[in-house]
């Protein structure tokens, strides 16, 4: 139907153009900037939608336009499209991968050796649990048995942060589901990079890129985020701090360093995790600790949600996966649950570390980046490969927002819902 | 539902106890954070130096010593309390501090304690219960008798100008130096039964004036009286409520002394007082101790003039002298005088870092780590 409304619109633009000869060619693709502001109105409205009439967190929402709007189901946004956006969503990314790396205090770890041990336990169960089903019990052979778990395994930094803020939750459970879903995505990320030379390994003779290219990936990613953290350390402490300027230039350097591992092929989710992580550990004068990201921040997330929604390869459905990818989060669940309520961590109330373990189930953006890049490698068999994460991811987009807010809020974190507040975060 | 007052429970005289509300604080800004029944929860302490409990809001938590003849066991338990507080505290990632008031925390965003009693301030006073979030610490004195806890009530009036003056510690409020020494205060005042004790005889007279309240629907428990100076018959004392929690346990060590040193000499010399004439004369001192700290010019509705608030101080300080040593204080009334002669406060040491740093964030950060770690005897160094 849409084409048939175009080939009139453009037989009549045609017509138009023999006799008005200032006009242009009919335009065949989306202006940029108009494609940006149509996805974050469409998002938007769904996401508000949803909240107001259903309680459901707006990230729902978000990921549910650009699945409706995306090349699987109306098509409206199409693939090159989506190609067009990248940058944007690359950018959202980065900037909540950038915060959660901030959040990672490693300091406290050492005040608190039962968090250190939690965080272990919990890691180290879920990779083994989604590797051995993976393999096990779905047969993947061990490479991307390994290259599932890997993308799976953390839980899904922007996603959290982003149901904090919505939720505007504080308090320990909080603390806790922040800590381990950067530590998890830490130890992903690692796990992640050992997993591109196994990819390599797999499928290739060639044991130079085996070796080199998980090289590439951490210490590319480590390089580019130490320069980035130093030159928004050294421009910062020469501004006010919290001041606007300090704002700007903690932006205008994570986007360097998104643009700068975009031009060298590393991941930009890792260089920003990175950066984050440097500058919560080595900002010893405090010079950027206190300013936080612009609330606009949030207007990209949105553009991130909708395009990870459209991104996600709901055309490939088919029950047999879809029930694969139930039983890895169940297994995946039941990992990260258990690891928590049994390794303590500080909370008294074991129903109180339930709650941090229900609270780090969602799946998203990282996640789905993570499984495009492997599969990237070697793109005729590693999509076909990826399907399971992929569509774990998919289930985990609508859920798993749903499961983190619902953790909040039994914990008493969240705030009185206040309407008035409502708006775009 | 109206609840009748104790009978007063007899207590060793001069006994002192010590209650401080604290500030918890989140590490990554040193906002006020939310923490406190999980903080608790999780917390392995036997209670030897007394008792850690919720206040109010999720934000506050309150330390108390137990009762201790000495002004030094009152310093050691409060060195105690804080230990087992800062450890647990960074096992939790939170930090705590003293200060009247946090400096620039959104009232908005504190969160009433899960308990019945909490709830039921909560929707009696509305905001003013969030807005509640501020930090006192409270002295309390043994008494013999019902009659006396209601005589130093009302001799010890007299006295709340110095107790602010030499404890303010909140000089910043939403983000903005409010000029004040001590802005805290102002949040209390805004309670119906926040002020003075008014002219009592003796208990009996208290016991009347209270079920007068109670009748008349104003007052349902003690607690409900938010004096500044209070008997506590559960106790068996009279309880000083108008200091800020400084941002040193040796200051509220120091402050302890002063309560203990003062109630010894009054009890002693028992004055006539003029409580009438006071009551007069009260809100307009204690604002000015609140506003101008040790420059205040207090009232003396007595000698119908204007008295600087230092040199009563001063004054005060050589007078208790010889009480200080009969118990055992000396030291810490010096700590008191050392402070008034350099002029140094805990209002004071905040602006300067606040001056310094050209932000609050780094400011309530410096207050953290002064208040975990021991200062010792000696408040010129905190100025440094």
């Amino acid at each position: 139907m849409l084409t048939d409304i175009l080939s009139l619109a453009r037989a009549a633009w045609e017509d138009l153009q023999e006799r008005l000869f200032f006009l242009p060619p009919f335009p065949d693709e989306v202006d940029s900037l108009a494609l940006f502001s149509m996805l974050l109105v469409v998002g938007l409205l769904v996401g508000e939608w949803l909240r107001a009439r259903l309680g459901w967190p707006k990230v729902v929402g978000y990921v549910l336009a650009g699945a409706l709007f995306g090349p699987s189901v109306l098509g409206w946004i199409s693939v090159e499209a989506l190609a067009q956006t990248r940058p944007v969503a690359d950018a959202a990314l980065g900037l909540l991968m950038l915060e959660i790396g901030r959040r990672l205090d490693l300091r406290w770890l050492g005040h608190h050796r039962g968090l250190l041990w939690a965080a272990i336990a919990e890691i180290t169960l879920s990779f083994t649990a989604i590797f051995l089903f993976a393999w096990g019990v779905v047969g993947l052979i061990p490479a991307w048995a390994a290259a599932a778990a890997a993308v799976t395994m953390a839980s899904a930094p922007a996603v959290v942060l982003l149901i904090v803020e919505e939720s505007r939750a504080q308090g320990q459970v909080t603390e806790r589901m922040i800590m381990h879903t950067a530590l998890s995505a830490a130890a992903s990320f690692v796990v992640f990079a050992v997993v591109v030379g196994v990819v390599h390994a797999e499928y290739s003779d060639d044991w130079l890129n085996a070796v080199v290219h998980p090289l590439w990936v951490v210490v590319g990613a480590l390089v580019v985020a130490w320069l980035m953290a130093l030159l928004a350390l050294l421009v910062a402490s020469r501004l006010p701090k919290r001041s606007l300027a300090q704002v700007f230039i903690l932006v205008a350097t994570a986007l360097l360093a998104v643009g700068t591992a975009r031009m060298l092929a590393v991941p930009v989710f890792l260089t920003l995790f990175l950066m984050g992580a440097i500058l919560s550990f080595g900002d010893h004068e405090r010079t950027l600790s206190y300013t936080d990201l612009p609330e606009g921040h949030w207007l990209l997330a949105i553009i991130l949600f909708v395009v990870v929604g459209a991104s996600l390869p709901w055309q490939d459905f088919t029950w047999l996966i879809g029930l694969q990818a139930v039983g890895l989060l169940l297994v995946r669940a039941v990992a990260k649950v258990a690891a928590l309520a049994w390794a303590g961590d500080g909370l008294n109330a074991v129903r109180r570390r339930v709650l941090v373990g229900i609270g780090i189930q969602p799946l998203s953006a990282t996640a789905v980046f993570m499984a495009y890049e492997i599969a990237g490698l070697y793109p005729e068999i590693g999509r076909s490969s990826l399907s399971l994460p992929l569509f774990a991811a998919a289930i985990m987009e609508l859920t798993g927002p749903v499961l983190c807010r619902f953790a909040l809020v039994r914990a008493g974190e969240t705030a009185p819902t206040d309407h008035s507040r409502e708006g775009v975060a | 539902m109206s609840q009748p007052i104790a009978e007063f429970k007899q207590s060793q005289p001069l006994t002192l106890g010590v209650e401080l509300e604290l500030q918890l604080l989140s590490v990554r800004d040193f906002d006020l954070t939310r923490g406190a029944t999980d903080l608790l929860g999780s917390m392995d302490y036997d209670g030897r130096f007394g008792e850690i409990k919720l206040e109010i809001t999720e934000s506050m938590i309150e330390v108390s010593t137990l009762p201790r003849t000495l002004v030094d066991g009152i310093a050691a338990d409060l060195v105690g309390l804080r230990q087992a507080l800062v450890n647990q505290c960074a096992r939790n990632h939170i930090a705590v501090c003293g200060g009247g008031t946090h400096p620039f925390h959104r009232w908005s965003e504190r969160r009433i304690c899960p308990g019945d009693r909490f709830d039921e301030i909560y929707h009696r006073y509305g905001y003013l219960a969030k807005q509640f979030t501020v930090f006192g610490q409270h002295i309390h004195v043994g008494c013999s008798s019902g009659d006396d806890a209601i005589w130093l009530t009302q001799a010890l009036g007299a006295y709340v100008p110095v107790f602010i003056a030499l404890s303010a510690s909140s000089p910043f409020v939403d983000g903005e130096d409010t000029l004040f020494q001590s802005a805290r205060l102002n949040a209390v005042s805004a309670f119906p039964l926040s002020g003075q004790c008014p002219a009592l005889r003796d208990w009996a007279e208290f016991i009347e004036h209270f079920s007068l309240l109670q009748a008349c629907g104003i007052a349902r428990s003690i607690k409900d009286l938010y004096w500044d100076i209070r008997p506590k018959p559960e106790f068996g004392t009279v309880e000083i409520r108008i200091c800020d929690t400084p941002l040193t346990v040796e200051r509220a060590a120091a402050l302890a002394a002063l309560a203990q040193s003062l109630v010894r000499r009054l009890l002693r010399t028992r004055p006539v007082l003029n409580t009438q004439r006071q009551l007069h004369v009260a809100r307009y001192n204690k604002f000015q101790a609140c506003r101008y700290g040790f420059d205040a010019q207090i009232s003396d509705p007595i000698g119908l003039r204007q008295v600087p608030l230092r040199q009563i101080a001063r004054e005060l300080l050589a007078a208790l002298a010889e009480d200080a040593r009969e118990l055992g204080c000396c030291a810490w009334l010096e700590l008191l005088d050392a402070s008034l002669a350099s002029e140094i406060s805990d209002a004071r040491w905040l602006r300067r870092r606040q001056a310094i740093h050209g932000n609050l964030n780094d400011v309530v950060r410096e207050a953290a780590m002064r208040f975990g770690k021991n200062g010792g005897m000696n408040f010129a160094e905190e100025t440094r």
